[in-house]
């Protein structure tokens, strides 16, 4: 059993370490020449303000891998990608073919299973990306070759013109008012039309208008030129012309999307021709309040209400004739959430659900489900639509179909949705990057990394791969992240800016000195606030020295204005009266940084979304509140305090807990990254549940992958082993854990940074009797008839009959959740048993078949190969009976009214569920991570964090977070690994200065603030008898200070008398 | 124009129950220098009877049809929907089948396997005369009818052989209509099934679809139906009510063939075709100011 490494790595880490802090090296030739191009374009009186600050780079030794990824399309996949690697320590260029980032995911209304709002929980990503000064983002741009080799890639891309300065343009709006011509909206799946010169939608990052020449007047004709004439910032310019670029990077990660199934394919339904017919992604648009219709859930015909709404499922999918046979994995829920929206928007529409299987295989996804049909109202009707047609003079749409008593029915309804399956679009992105397609067109990925493509150096993450929900995008993202710089780890830090700052001044004992920026923004918040007076106000507030408007004060000219300002007039305090710090606030705080003050000395009134914007009809009235607004804001400003952001240290080293195929993955990745990582493995050897199968349904050899990871977790000088051991006790927090390992050798202690959790699930266990468990040996799981049909196939040559029993402790009280593989497992071996033993008739007794993705194929050669497949309904599942000493299954056959099937097999196969590892609950409480109310564990966010927990420095990967296959597993821990390099690969962990904070002397100890932090950032010190804040893990939410009922709690830059500053400031009137 | 010249295969209904699409037919032909030469001896197609009762007779029938147009070397020229479905059916399975075709050929004593094309009028009409030419010859404006175009099943299924532009929502008849000044109004039945030949085994079945076509054809604001199938137009206007042979009306909204229409709008002499019909369309046209020839 190996042991604890040597202290030799601090050694050596220390020296990485001083590597890293190396100013930017390589790459900048292409930088410099367009930092020449664009002083160039700009006019002399306008620095290239940011830039001032950077230290020149020196060149790096030729031998070291560029420290730079390409990651080309901006949507989730793409967005997760680039954060992880640049958080990592690594250049991006972000490229995109479109104007903005967002992809599909900016254009859904909400997401599943959590009903969160898409854009609200995209748009911070969004934003990070656009002003993160080491992400590169490039724009209506395409990849269009790319040479060299993994570490030093050229990559030749072709960057077209926008048409308007990015630098300039500040998204007022002007040009779109005075366009001459209309389009129709892309981004409203073109069910509206918009004027040609835009910003793509409101939330768009660049947050800059584009013209598309293909339609442009003046660029066709020579005719308008309206929105250069109208443009204040100048920033319209018809010369921009199309460019080529080479970039060099070390990898390239694809994350470029799928298309839509264009619905007219399947004609019977009318989709083009009839009204009433409309796409998922177009009635997505008709529910989001930035859409065409507003939200409002209407008829695409006559604006008329809706009572009946049908989706019909499959479009484009599981289709032979007229589309893919694969299954598109997420129309299941995406129609099931529509309907769900679509009831919250208006009570009185009824959805109708018309499907084959319903695909709720997800975490959180079968319970969604259930809650649909038992408690919100949606009906399910299990065929599908033969035809719809149009109904005159009505325009209501009659639907075909056959109902479960096997009569032809035809129902009308007011609206038709139909679920349009994912397709690939990557054939043009794949020839000119050189990786390999699949059958059916997506990017041909490993059995086992599913982020690996055909090309070393090139990964794959999102629908570009296979159609996923964003969750599984999100995760493929970070495994990409980790995989894509794995190899250029010698090269970490070397492109990443870093900016000097000056010394901040000590303003302690000073008067406040309050400078006051009122923003016109444009015409947004000038068209409707008299912002004059505004200004003329805030200079008669106490404390304000200094008062002034600007146009944008967001722009690269007023950060410049603004540091002179603070500098000429002694400012120790700044507010900006503009629009929301959700977008803003970095931007600004940044500012006052470079100005020399502590960036929380600032404060921001927003009255352009709380003001302007929503009160655009009663401008006198928009005024006062603007002035109210800047008041509540300077009596705040007056008792803002310099606030100091937390450093503490990081132990380079890993923890990873639990020793199966996502253990090992994660390990390996973090070894590999130089970290070293203590393995703890309860068992005896390594493995988990990968030692008890041998293919995956894609043919995958999981033996000899096994074998593989286990000799190089052996083999790996970075990996400390620890077998037959169990974790005894965690302490501490992210970059210092301290962890007591019970070993057969005695308790061991380690000291790390992080930990991965991994450690897995189990097969569930049937009852005795459950199916003829335990009664009759002839009663097998499948995980032992995998076993047989490997090591064992003769025993399996003379098996006439094989009944399959699907959901075996599965969609049932005890464990609501689908297990999500076995129907894939089901099928796989059915397959393979046919394989042994052609004349076998296999029977599977089944609820939903949910062989999502690319398993369906195998669901259709299991058919063809003449496997049965019997539905059952929950409340009648299969009987298994003893008949004179034989097993006998009775099945009510759910698709021939529930006659029942009578089968007399030889082999009877439980395809049991996967139940959470009960070591859960006890490990849980020890890293302060929660579980679900089935046993795994519980991440941050369902959707866009799966791989974190809300307790920083804390991840997860595999069984344990939830069933699913080998590969995701293998896909998931390295997304684990990815994360968890972001903490490690950094000297320390900095926290935000807005944090809690506990006065001990006022505390009465009552632990109110300890039960209501959701992060695990208060602790009570018995001794004293006391919270603890540690501000290290602390958020600054605040629910701690609220909950406080002494006083003791207070949240720092939101303390009681600040707020009641602003509560008297409001109530006093202007 | 260009000159068009085929072999013509009338079929069995042309002289019979549909005569007055044959009549028609041959007006509008002649009228647009449509050469037509009709094939000698021609026999009966089978139609959907004989591809529900026997295989190797469905294609032999038609087979010894081809084997005359073969002899005659024109591209043949078909009206009737069930025949041109037929037809090309029979077309392909000889041309890839050569077992069948010997087979055939015993049976029909002449090489069958006909080569050149199988046209249907509609499709000559629309795209080879051209509707630009057609309207150049147009003496009449057919405005006031306002027509649902009912393509049926043959012309469009199965999708190998259709002569339509769409499977679901073929257009070429839509398109003829307007054309000649017909207000086309939407509809989504257009290729729905009329019942076919079950018009005699299960009339009950056919009663239901005719009934439901009227129906949606009053719905749809129509004040007639435009069919290119005789088996179509007999079904629509015999059997909206049980009764094999008495013919009971339920909906008077008058069944027209296209090339009826055709003739109207050219001018010809068309009073003895549209007194053939079942449904009598001469109080609509009269009221419309369309009867009588111009």
């Amino acid at each position: 059993m190996a042991e604890n490494k040597p202290s030799a790595k601090p050694a050596a880490k220390k020296a990485a370490k001083k590597e890293t802090a190396k100013k930017p090296a390589a790459g900048k030739p292409a930088k410099k020449t367009a930092a020449k191009k664009a002083a160039a374009k700009k006019p002399a009186k306008k620095p290239a303000a940011r830039k001032s600050a950077v230290k020149a780079p020196a060149a790096p030794a030729k031998a070291t891998p560029v420290g730079a990824v390409m990651v080309v399309g901006g949507g989730i996949g793409g967005v997760q990608a680039s954060l992880d690697l640049v958080d990592m320590g690594y250049r991006v260029y972000m490229v995109d073919s479109g104007p903005s980032i967002g992809g599909v995911m900016g254009q859904l209304d909400k997401t599943f299973p959590t009903n969160d709002c898409s854009m609200c929980i995209l748009s911070p990503k969004l934003v990070e990306v656009g002003s993160n000064r080491n992400i590169k983002l490039m724009t209506l741009t395409d990849v269009v070759g790319v040479e060299g080799e993994p570490g030093d890639f050229k990559v030749t891309v072709r960057v077209r013109p926008r048409f308007v300065d990015i630098e300039k343009c500040t998204g007022c709006g002007i040009c779109t008012e005075k366009c001459r011509v209309k389009v129709k909206d892309p981004y409203n799946a073109n069910l509206s039309r918009t004027p040609l010169i835009r910003v793509p939608f409101p939330q768009a990052v660049p947050g800059a208008a584009f013209i598309d020449p293909k339609m442009c007047l003046y660029l066709l004709k020579g005719k308008c030129g309206n929105c250069k004439e109208e443009c204040p910032a100048g920033a319209v310019d018809y010369d921009q012309k199309e460019r080529t670029e080479v970039i060099e990077v070390g990898s390239i990660v694809l994350a470029s999307g799928y298309k839509p199934f264009d619905a007219r394919a399947r004609a019977e339904y009318g989709y083009g021709v009839y009204e009433n017919v409309v796409t998922s992604l177009e009635f997505e648009r008709i529910l989001a309040a930035n859409g065409p219709t507003g939200g409002h859930v209407v008829r695409r015909s006559d604006g008329g209400p809706v009572k009946k709404l049908a989706f019909i499922q499959c479009v484009g999918s599981r289709d032979s004739t007229a589309g893919n046979t694969y299954c598109s994995s997420v129309c299941c829920m995406y129609a099931t959430k529509q309907s769900i929206i679509a009831k919250e928007h208006e009570r009185s529409i009824d959805p109708t659900i018309f499907f084959i299987d319903m695909r709720a295989y997800g975490k959180g996804f079968e319970e969604y489900y259930q809650k649909s049909k038992d408690e919100q109202g949606i009906r399910y009707v299990r065929c599908l639509a033969s035809y719809a047609k149009e109904l005159q003079p009505t325009g209501n749409i009659l639907i075909g179909y056959v109902d479960p008593e096997g009569n032809t029915v035809e129902e009308e309804f007011d609206l038709v949705v139909l679920s349009v399956g994912i397709e690939p679009d990557a054939a043009v992105l794949a020839s000119a990057v050189g990786v390999e397609l699949n059958e059916h067109g997506f990017v041909a990925s490993d059995k086992f990394f599913s982020v690996e493509t055909s090309r070393e150096g090139v990964f794959a993450c999102g629908a570009i791969e296979s159609p996923k929900d964003i969750p599984d995008s999100v995760v493929q993202a970070s495994a990409s992240a980790g995989m894509a710089s794995a190899k250029l780890t010698a090269g970490r830090g070397e492109l990443i800016e870093r900016i000097e700052y000056p010394p901040e001044r000590d303003v302690a004992g000073e008067e406040p000195r309050i400078g006051a920026v009122i923003c016109r923004c444009g015409t947004n918040i000038g068209g409707v606030v008299d912002v004059p007076a505004v200004v003329d106000y805030a200079r008669t507030l106490p404390g304000v020295v200094f008062a002034e408007e600007r146009l944008y004060a967001c722009s690269q000219d007023a950060q410049e204005w603004i540091r002179e300002t603070v500098r000429e007039h002694g400012l120790n305090r700044l507010l900006v009266a503009s629009c929301t710090p959700r977008t803003h606030q970095p931007l600004f705080r940044e500012t006052m940084r470079s100005a020399g003050l502590n960036k929380y000395l600032f404060e921001m009134a927003n009255i352009r979304e709380h003001c302007s914007w929503v009160h655009m009809n009663i401008p006198e009235l928009a005024t006062e509140k603007a002035k109210l607004l800047v008041k509540m804001g300077t009596e705040k400003a007056a008792l803002l305090e310099p606030l100091s952001e937390g450093v503490s240290p990081v132990t380079p080293r890993a923890l990873v807990i639990g020793g199966g195929g996502a253990g090992m993955t994660a390990a390996l990745q973090l070894a590999d990254a130089g970290f070293t990582t203590y393995l703890v493995e309860k068992d005896r050897e390594l493995g988990g549940n990968m030692r008890h199968i041998s293919k995956t349904i894609e043919g995958g050899d999981v033996q000899r992958k096994l074998e593989e990871l286990k000799a190089r977790v052996l083999a790996h000088k970075n990996v400390g082993l620890f077998l037959g051991s169990e974790v005894e006790s965690v302490d501490g927090f992210i970059g210092s854990f301290h962890t007591t390992v019970d070993t057969p050798e005695g308790p061991v202690e380690l000291d790390h940074g992080i930990v991965v959790v991994a450690t897995g699930g189990l097969e569930y266990e049937p009852e005795p009797g459950e199916y003829g468990w335990g009664t009759d040996e002839r009663v097998i799981t499948q995980t032992e008839l995998e076993r047989r049909i490997a090591e064992e196939p003769e025993s399996l040559a003379g098996a006439r009959d094989v009944v399959m029993v699907q959901c075996v402790g599965s969609r049932n009280e005890e464990h609501p959740y689908c297990s999500k593989i076995c129907c894939g497992i089901a099928v796989k071996n059915a397959v393979a048993l046919k394989g042994v033993n052609p004349e076998a008739q296999v029977n599977v007794c089944y609820r939903d078949l949910r062989t999502y993705g690319f398993k369906e194929d195998h669901y259709l050669e299991a058919r063809d190969l003449g496997v049965n497949f019997i539905r059952f309904e929950k409340e009648q599942p299969p009987a298994v009976v003893d008949v004179m000493g034989d097993p006998q299954v009775r099945v009510a056959d759910a698709n021939i009214r529930g006659e029942e099937v009578v089968l007399n097999p030889d082999l009877v196969v439980l395809s049991c569920g996967v139940v959470a590892n009960p070591d859960a609950r006890s490990l849980g409480p020890k890293l302060k991570v929660p579980l679900t109310s089935d046993g795994f564990f519980l991440e941050a966010h369902v959707k866009l964090r799966p791989v974190d927990f809300a307790t920083d420095g804390v991840f997860l990967a595999g069984l344990a977070h939830y069933p699913k296959t080998i590969a995701e597993s293998l896909t998931q821990a390295c997304a684990a690994a990815a994360r968890a390099e972001s903490v490690l690969s950094k000297p320390e962990v900095v926290t935000e200065g807005v944090v809690a904070f506990v006065d001990e002397s006022m505390c009465a100890g009552c632990r109110q603030c300890v039960a209501v932090c959701s992060y695990e950032a208060i602790s009570f010190d018995e001794e004293k008898g006391v919270a603890v804040v540690n501000s290290s893990l602390c958020k600054g939410c605040g629910a701690c200070a609220a909950a406080c009922t002494s006083g003791a709690n207070r949240l720092l830059g939101f303390k009681p008398e600040q707020i009641y500053a602003q509560i008297m400031a409001a109530c006093g009137g202007v | 124009m260009k000159r068009l010249s085929f072999s013509y295969f009338p079929g069995c209904s042309q002289s019979g129950s549909a005569e007055e699409f044959g009549l028609s037919t041959e007006a509008v032909c002649g009228a647009l220098g449509i050469e037509l030469e009709e094939l000698p001896d021609w026999s009966c197609c089978g139609a959907s009877s004989a591809h529900m009762t026997n295989d190797a007779l469905s294609i032999a029938l038609p087979g010894r049809d081809l084997a005359l147009a073969k002899q005659i070397g024109k591209d043949m020229l078909v009206v009737c929907a069930a025949c041109y479905s037929r037809m090309k059916v029979a077309q392909k399975r000889l041309l890839s089948d050569e077992k069948l075709a010997k087979e055939v050929a015993g049976m029909v004593g002449a090489d069958p396997r006909f080569s050149g094309e199988i046209r249907h009028l509609l499709d000559v009409l629309v795209n080879d005369v051209g509707m630009p030419e057609i309207k150049r010859w147009v003496r009449r404006d057919l405005a006031g009818l306002k027509a649902v175009p009912y393509y049926g099943c043959l012309l469009v299924r199965p999708p190998e052989i259709s002569c339509c532009d769409s499977v679901e929502n073929p257009t070429e008849l839509d398109s003829f209509l307007e054309a000649l000044g017909v207000e086309v109004r939407p509809w989504s039945f257009k290729t729905d099934c009329c019942g076919g030949s079950l018009s005699l085994s299960r009339s009950d079945i056919v009663e239901k679809l005719v009934n439901k076509l009227f129906t949606r054809a009053e719905e749809a604001g129509a004040n007639c139906i435009v069919t290119a199938c005789p088996m179509c137009a007999a079904n629509l206007e015999m059997r909206q009510q049980p009764g094999k042979f008495d013919f009971k009306l339920l909906h008077k909204m008058p069944v027209l063939y296209f090339t009826e229409l055709l003739g109207l709008a050219l001018g010809l002499d068309s009073d003895d075709w549209f007194k053939s019909h079942i449904i009598n369309p001469m109080p609509l046209l009269k009221e419309l100011d369309l009867a009588g020839k111009k």
